[in-house]
């Protein structure tokens, strides 16, 4: 078998991801931190300040990246639901609700970020403005989704009926993201882009990278972190949970109930 | 035109909810590894009679 394949076989077994998860949460969790810190120092000591904003402009290194994982952690999460609804793997169910707080908590941060810079440059702090209005939206379909898989005690039907929930969301993500071009926003438009022109000055950008990439290592160490404590949950009682607790083989037998 | 306060307003609000993020899941491994070990604790004396031999003395 190829090894590619053959890791991916064995990562759907729970003992080994739970050896996986608890050795590779660290390291996303680590090399995150340390990028964002140098993100963040270069975003808040480094950059010049915003000939018109000032240094308010400074908030844009963590909401910017925060809003893009608020829509990304959605789509992967709905990717891993949809694969979980039809191959029905255990492991794709898992990660898929372990996607939901870390999203809940960008979203969050998108909002209360944005909310916190509109005040001085909008002078205002909140207005159902499209893509503020449609945002928001997103943090309740992310505490659906988490409500809906905490509400049924059943895990996999309860991974199921939120799994659907956030497939269905998805339609969401397009309306957020050009809700800027398709109606009168208060919500400035698209300046940053990946691969076209930015409107940006390109001394400004090196920060905004650096915010880009740590969050994304960070989401890893949190989705890894997350999923190996569901996984722990729903194998409760097994014997290799005990073990990984720390028990003696023989002592880990004795508890499960056979 | 500083705004300082914003700023670490924002920043503020990024780094304690990161915090949470990291929390939260660590806490939760705990309370479950902690319940397989209670767990071991409550079966494992009632195991023990079964393993002595059986008579009338």
């Amino acid at each position: 078998m190829n090894p590619v394949v053959r890791w991916f076989h064995q990562l759907g077994s729970p003992p080994y991801f739970d050896r996986f998860a608890a050795r590779w949460a660290p390291v996303g969790y680590v090399l995150g931190a340390l990028v964002m810190a140098f993100g963040m120092w270069a975003a808040l000591f480094q950059v010049p300040a915003d000939y018109q904003q000032g240094d308010s402009f400074r908030i844009l290194y963590i909401h910017v990246p925060s809003a893009w994982m608020s829509m990304a952690v959605f789509a992967l999460m709905a990717i891993y639901a949809a694969i979980a609804l039809i191959w029905r793997i255990k492991l794709c169910e898992i990660l898929a609700m372990a996607c939901a707080p870390i999203g809940a908590a960008f979203t969050l941060i998108t909002l209360a970020t944005g909310s916190i810079w509109g005040k001085p440059m909008w002078g205002t702090w909140w207005d159902w403005d499209p893509r503020l209005t449609t945002e928001l939206i997103l943090l309740f379909l992310y505490l659906g989704v988490i409500g809906l898989y905490n509400a049924i005690d059943d895990r996999r039907a309860a991974a199921r009926a939120a799994g659907l929930l956030a497939i269905v969301g998805v339609a969401l993500l397009p309306v957020i993201h050009y809700s800027v071009t398709w109606w009168n926003s208060l919500h400035q438009g698209q300046t940053i882009s990946l691969f076209g022109k930015s409107h940006m000055d390109p001394s400004m950008l090196p920060p905004l990278f650096a915010m880009i990439v740590g969050t994304k290592l960070w989401f890893i160490g949190s989705l890894l972190a997350r999923a190996r404590a569901d996984n722990l949950r729903r194998e409760a009682g097994k014997d290799w949970v005990a073990r990984a607790a720390g028990l003696p083989a023989r002592a880990a037998s004795a508890g499960v109930p056979r | 035109m500083s705004y300082r306060e914003y700023v670490i307003a924002a920043y503020a609000v990024f780094v304690v909810v990161l915090l949470w993020d990291l929390v939260a899941p660590r806490l939760q491994v705990r309370r479950q590894l902690r319940g397989a070990k209670l767990r071991a604790a409550r079966t494992a004396p009632a195991a023990t009679p079964t393993d002595l031999p059986l008579t009338r003395d």
